[in-house]
């Protein structure tokens, strides 16, 4: 008897240790499979799927994606769980205001993240206002979408109380990009092009303005479509221009040949853009004489910020093919920001979604407050993010694209 | 005597008693008390093995404390506003004032080492001049002079000037811009226009 209590207790000793010693990871995984009951929220996603500029679309509905599984696997709202409805909006205007009236029509859906472009967003803005449903942008820059028109020297009004977004503003990218090129890589002539677009014509135009305010000229400037891959004349005039650097208001898609083929056509000055060149991509299509080029985006590098380290880490782990890319940190936290909002009305009405869920959660998205992937996250009396940084990159190398973006400069807007 | 004494073995008598015995067990004693012995010995020590792999187990499994996390970027807690008080040079004046004011939310001191700008014609210097400590809680305020080297080239109209802040600590060096909005750049740019008028007075 006394033997066979020896084995028995040693045996449950052993088990007991085996199961102690697995439990934290066990309890981890059943935490992130975690679904939860409770009401079904839904948080609507509307981004370039496909198309040209898809890299982009897939790092924001990835890192949307992210945000909900993780606060389901906390239950962060208690009996609230989340999930995502994503819309491809393919960078059309018009897809993306078909996309919002889907969006409003499905009576669980609670808050939208979104759109990558400015244009697209301004298409999308009143649906969701009419039908006070809560949008919050990762990557809309024009100062127009929170401030009115007459932002820039006129008076601000914002003109759609359900908007938000989390990214700095053109106001600030474009003067920022301007200090940069003039004051530390000494440019003196710019030759400006935009694509006409609501994004890049804004952006080009607020560059311009700080550029020339600083004492730079301007050798040229030049619209383009950039539906079309052939800029050959537009290299032919950059050339025979006296410019030292060529400032571009647009995305990577028409950017990057525009690189290739003025460098091609003996412009061997770089081009500079905004957050819409900053990828991967552009890299890929501006091929190796693009070293050297130049792009701001919105926000201190993720990389170097310290609440941004699980991201990164959770971003992976989830086994993501695409890359977060530049939007990925500023869409996770457009999602949280949404959840935040969501379990401050649902606590406030007893634990339960009240009726008027949508109005009041965009009421409560305007005194949001947390610390995100991007540092606080907060909104100002515009919607626009109280968190105003934003970095300039260059070009380093070209053989790995996906490293080939170094930050050279950052700055913090304190006004 | 009807007494009984002992009985004297008879013939056969041992030989009798050592067939019974052989009939009633089967194994010497001896050995079977041996076995036992060696199997209790045997338990003990896959018993002592045991606790002692489970033991170590819990002990290589032990959770941890979380490790202390780093202090954050210097430019994640760092924050510098302008304060206003900007002083009017009359025409022809090269130095000019104004206040500025460094603030930590968290985390531990921040050293200032250079405060500069990014215009080539102008300079700046402060007081207190760096390096110096910025503790959260508080705020520390600068004033800044700032001088005009080469008045044709001064940034008269800048919308978004700013100040170029090298901060370090435990974590890292960091040299970032602080943009500081409007009021600055209406107050630097009136400051410049005065100082360096259209028509020049020398």
């Amino acid at each position: 008897m006394r033997q066979r209590s020896l084995i028995a207790i040693t045996a449950a000793l052993t088990a007991g240790a085996l199961t102690l010693t697995a439990c934290g990871s066990r309890d981890d995984k059943d935490k992130e499979s975690a679904e939860g009951g409770g009401t079904t929220v839904v948080i609507g996603v509307d981004a370039p799927l496909t198309g040209d500029l898809s890299a982009l679309g897939l790092g924001i509905r990835n890192s949307v994606e992210l945000a909900i599984k993780q606060a389901n696997a906390k239950k962060y709202v208690d009996g609230i769980n989340f999930k995502m409805e994503a819309a491809d909006d393919q960078g059309q205007p018009s897809s993306g205001q078909t996309n919002a009236t889907k969006f409003v029509a499905n009576k669980q859906l609670l808050g939208a993240v979104g759109p990558l472009n400015s244009s697209v967003g301004e298409s999308m803005q009143k649906v969701f206002d009419d039908a006070k449903l809560v949008q919050v942008s990762p990557a809309n820059t024009n100062p127009a979408m929170t401030q009115g028109p007459d932002w820039n020297g006129g008076k601000k009004v914002r003109p759609y109380k359900a908007y938000f977004r989390t990214a700095t503003t053109d106001a600030i990218q474009g003067p920022f990009a301007a200090q940069y090129l003039y004051n530390t890589a000494k440019k003196k002539k710019v030759f400006v092009i935009d694509d006409k677009k609501t994004y890049g014509a804004g952006l080009a135009a607020t560059f311009k303005d700080e550029f020339t305010k600083l004492g730079g000229k301007v050798a040229g400037t030049e619209h383009v479509n950039p539906d079309t891959k052939d800029f050959g004349a537009v290299a032919t005039k950059i050339k025979n221009s006296d410019a030292d650097v060529v400032y571009y208001g647009g995305e990577y898609p028409a950017a990057g040949p525009l690189s290739k083929q003025m460098k091609k056509a003996g412009a061997k000055i770089p081009l500079a853009g905004g957050d819409g060149i900053y990828s991967a991509d552009y890299i890929k299509l501006a091929g190796k004489d693009g070293k050297g080029d130049y792009a701001t985006s919105v926000g201190q590098p993720v990389e170097q910020l310290p609440s941004a380290k699980e991201f990164i880490a959770n971003y992976k782990k989830a086994g993501y093919k695409e890359a977060y890319e530049a939007y990925g940190g500023y869409s996770y936290d457009s999602a949280w920001a949404i959840i935040e909002a969501v379990k401050k009305v649902v606590e406030d009405n007893d634990g339960e979604l009240p009726s008027d869920a949508r109005a009041k959660i965009v009421d409560a998205m305007q005194d949001v407050s947390f610390d995100g992937v991007t540092g606080k996250v907060s909104f100002d009396e515009y919607g626009d993010a109280t968190n105003k940084q934003l970095t300039v990159y260059q070009v380093k190398d070209t053989t790995d694209p996906a490293k080939g973006w170094k930050p050279v400069k950052s700055g913090t807007y304190t006004g | 005597m009807n007494a009984v004494g002992p009985v004297e073995p008879g013939e056969n008598t041992y030989a009798q008693e050592a067939a019974a015995h052989e009939a009633a067990a089967p194994e010497p004693a001896p050995p079977a008390r041996r076995g036992t012995r060696h199997r209790r010995t045997a338990i003990a020590a896959a018993t002592a093995v045991a606790l002692g792999a489970a033991g170590l187990g819990l002990y290589l499994t032990r959770p941890e404390p979380p490790p202390e996390p780093p202090p954050p970027w210097p430019s994640q807690s760092v924050s510098v506003t302008y304060t206003g008080e900007m002083s009017r040079p009359r025409a022809g004046e090269r130095d000019f004032t104004f206040a500025v004011t460094f603030t930590q939310a968290s985390g531990p001191p921040v050293t200032v080492r250079q405060v500069a700008q990014p215009s080539a014609s102008l300079s700046v210097r402060t007081s207190p001049g760096p390096p110096f400590t910025v503790k959260t809680g508080t705020p520390r305020k600068l004033i800044i002079t700032m001088h005009i080297r080469e008045c044709g080239e001064v940034p008269r109209n800048a919308g978004l000037p700013f100040l170029e802040v090298t901060l370090r600590n435990a974590r890292a060096n960091e040299r970032q811009s602080y943009i500081l909005g409007p009021e600055y750049a209406n107050d630097l740019s009136a400051a410049l226009s005065a100082a360096c008028p259209r028509t020049r007075v020398s």
